[in-house]
């Protein structure tokens, strides 16, 4: 029971899972604002920032859903930390389970849906505009990433994410075998976190702030901090999926690569964000189903040859 | 889909300047837009009426918070017209120096703008920083980064010493090296030319009919240039090429404004290198005789009109300031429509609206 609660609240559950959520944040405004030659936050801003929404007048247009509005990010936070819990952290996961990829995948999924929804409870045109556009974006994303992220479970005959990552101590890191695979994991994972050049559905230039311009204060706070988490996750599940060490390495040396390659994939997005444009709507649904979903076909069948 | 009507502005994230556009769309599609102007009017052509003509000269540097020196060289121009003044030479260049400044920093401006709208936070870093160095020159010259208070009726208000030549010299250098990197982003960057290209492109007949001016006409082929077809005096003798482009679309903006950075760099340093010695200013009385006068400069935007006219007092009987944003608004509703949502901040920026300045 003590050790559940451990597991729940301090690692890798809720505790961690925010510490690390405003240190990568920290660390990718930091790259940024190096790339934009800027200084940049000092160490503590995420934190601030979470802090001043805290404390901020929790306001909403009349015609706006109070109930989904408080329900929505809520029930996004409480995704995102369930699936922080499954994802191993350098080989150590405690509630590990056959299939537990696919339940990660879909409880990553929920905030985007939670997301089209407050679009289109919170009565704003803007918000009604970003929900559609979230929707959208998650037709055009999802197909490829799932694809993907199947090619290592197929490769690892299983789908669970502890035994793929063990397997690769055998079979060395994924990458090497499915390096277009990993590449479509970045961009589904680009996607889904709605960062830069693929924040389509809250392009500030566009739609404002897209289904969250009508939040603010602890909703808000809320729903970064399940941004920040959903990051956290998706690229501990990339780590784990496609570069596992934690075999290979002497176990001392472990848990200083897992997050020095959970860091090199910050720099990875953040560098991302900073060379492309944003992509149109229609450019991007372009891009998904005539250019990511045939290559992901294209790494799966190369993954199940190599099998045969 | 059902049709909705989205608001832009006059506070709006995309908006520099406040601005209102009511646009109709239908899903992603925009079907068409109603344009509303008149929020930023300072009443300004009235107030110069009530101004002495040394005060016009402070007032009309307040039109726009960009191209400030380029409307008090205009106004002074008019005035030294009807004055029948004979400049010194180095008036002449001293004030084309700074206008070339100007236009160097309102392109780097506009890029940066343009950048930032489509998602490019580092581009739009990167030219600003660049555009610094310029404004530190013009601060160096003029004492002012945005109002410059160069001119006066007669003449300019400050000479270049030994120091300036060789500073504005190394800017030019360094600009140059930094304007090849921004070429190469502009030149062959993917998704920005996918964000551009061929965004609500206008024909040089359409630009011809709604009498439009400066980069966005010269981006769709037009030729036209006041530097080279009514120059003021120094541009007479110096050496630049009229930039145009066949497309008309973003993208051609784009690459139109950057080549003229690189022509206006060169410029720069002609006029350092040619500018002659003499005074910089001669005394002009405070009554100008009665008659009317059109002067035309070319302001970063395009043809700057003023109309002034005199009745032997010593104020204007009446200013007409026509800036080049104000036909640019003109072809807004005939670009916005048959696009996307994600390309209204493109034909937006791509115009280059200078809203103080049309609303005056």
């Amino acid at each position: 029971m003590a050790e559940s609660l451990f597991y729940l609240l301090i690692f890798p559950g809720i505790s961690f899972q925010l510490v690390c959520g405003w240190f990568f944040e920290w660390f990718d405004r930091k790259l940024q604002a190096r790339f934009q030659r800027r200084v940049g936050p000092r160490w503590f801003q995420p934190l601030a920032d979470l802090l001043k929404l805290f404390s901020k007048e929790d306001l909403l247009p009349s015609g706006a859903n109070e109930f989904a509005a408080a329900a929505l990010p809520l029930v996004s936070l409480g995704a995102v930390l369930t699936a922080g819990v499954y994802v191993p952290i350098a080989g150590f996961s405690p509630a590990s389970f056959e299939g537990d990829l696919i339940v990660i995948v879909f409880l990553l999924s929920v905030p985007t849906l939670a997301y089209y929804l407050a679009g289109i409870i919170s009565a704003g045109i803007y918000s009604v505009l970003g929900g559609g556009r979230s929707l959208l974006q998650f037709f055009s994303y999802e197909v490829p990433l799932l694809v993907a992220l199947s090619g290592p479970a197929v490769m690892a005959g299983s789908w669970s994410i502890r035994e793929i990552s063990s397997i690769q101590a055998e079979m060395g890191p994924f990458i090497l075998f499915q390096p277009i695979g990993f590449i479509l994991a970045v961009v589904g994972l680009i996607g889904k976190l709605k960062r830069s050049p693929l924040d389509i559905p809250k392009a500030k230039s566009e739609v404002v702030a897209g289904s969250l311009t009508e939040f603010g204060g602890v909703k808000l706070a809320i729903w970064n901090t399940v941004m920040n988490i959903q990051a956290v996750v998706g690229i501990f599940l990339l780590v784990n999926l496609y570069s596992s060490w934690s075999g290979i390495v002497a176990p001392v040396l472990a848990v200083p690569v897992f997050f020095l390659e959970s860091v090199l994939m910050i720099f990875v997005l953040s560098a991302a964000s900073a060379v492309f444009a944003r992509l149109r709507i229609d450019q991007l649904a372009g891009l998904g189903w005539k250019v990511l979903v045939p290559l992901a076909l294209l790494q799966l069948l190369v993954v199940i040859l190599m099998g045969v | 889909m059902d049709k909705m009507n989205i608001p832009i502005g006059p506070q709006h994230p995309l908006l520099k300047e406040p601005l209102r556009l009511n646009i109709e769309i239908s899903g992603e599609r925009v079907l068409g837009g109603i344009l509303r102007l008149g929020y930023v009017h300072r009443g300004i052509e009235k107030l110069a009426q009530t101004r002495n003509y040394n005060q016009n000269v402070s007032l009309t540097e307040r039109v726009c918070g960009i191209c400030s020196h380029v409307h008090t060289t205009t106004f002074c121009r008019a005035v030294e017209a009807l004055l029948g003044l004979e400049l010194p030479e180095r008036v002449h260049y001293i004030r084309a120096l700074m206008c070339e400044m100007e236009r160097i920093h309102s392109h780097l401006l506009w890029l940066g703008i343009l950048a930032k709208h489509i998602g490019l936070e580092m581009v739009f870093m990167h030219t600003w920083h660049d555009r610094e160095s310029i404004l530190d020159v013009m601060e160096e010259l003029s004492g002012g980064r945005v109002a410059h208070a160069v001119n006066q009726i007669g003449g300019v208000r400050f000479d270049l010493d030994e120091d300036h030549g060789p500073m504005v010299d190394s800017t030019v250098k360094k600009l140059k090296v930094d304007y090849e990197e921004l070429l190469d982003v502009i030149e062959h960057d993917t998704t920005l030319k996918a964000r551009t290209q061929g965004i609500a492109p206008l024909s040089a007949e359409d630009m011809k009919k709604y009498c439009v001016v400066g980069p966005v006409a010269r981006a769709s082929g037009v030729d036209v240039d006041m530097r080279r077809d009514d120059p003021m005096p120094p541009y007479d003798k110096l050496d630049f090429q009229v930039i145009t482009h066949p497309d008309g679309d973003a993208w051609s903006r784009t690459y139109v404004r950057l080549q003229e950075i690189r022509q206006s760099l060169h410029l720069c340093k002609q006029i350092i290198d040619d500018i002659p010695e003499g005074p910089i200013s001669v005394r002009a009385p405070r009554k100008v005789p009665a008659g009317e006068v059109v002067m035309r400069s070319e302001a970063p935007r395009g043809e700057l009109f003023y109309y002034l006219r005199s009745d032997g007092s010593e104020y204007p009987a009446r200013l007409k300031i026509r800036t080049p944003t104000l036909p640019a608004l003109g072809i807004l509703p005939e670009q916005l429509s048959e696009i996307h949502i994600a390309d209204i901040p493109v034909v937006l920026a791509g115009i280059d609206l200078c809203i103080a300045c049309a609303d005056r």
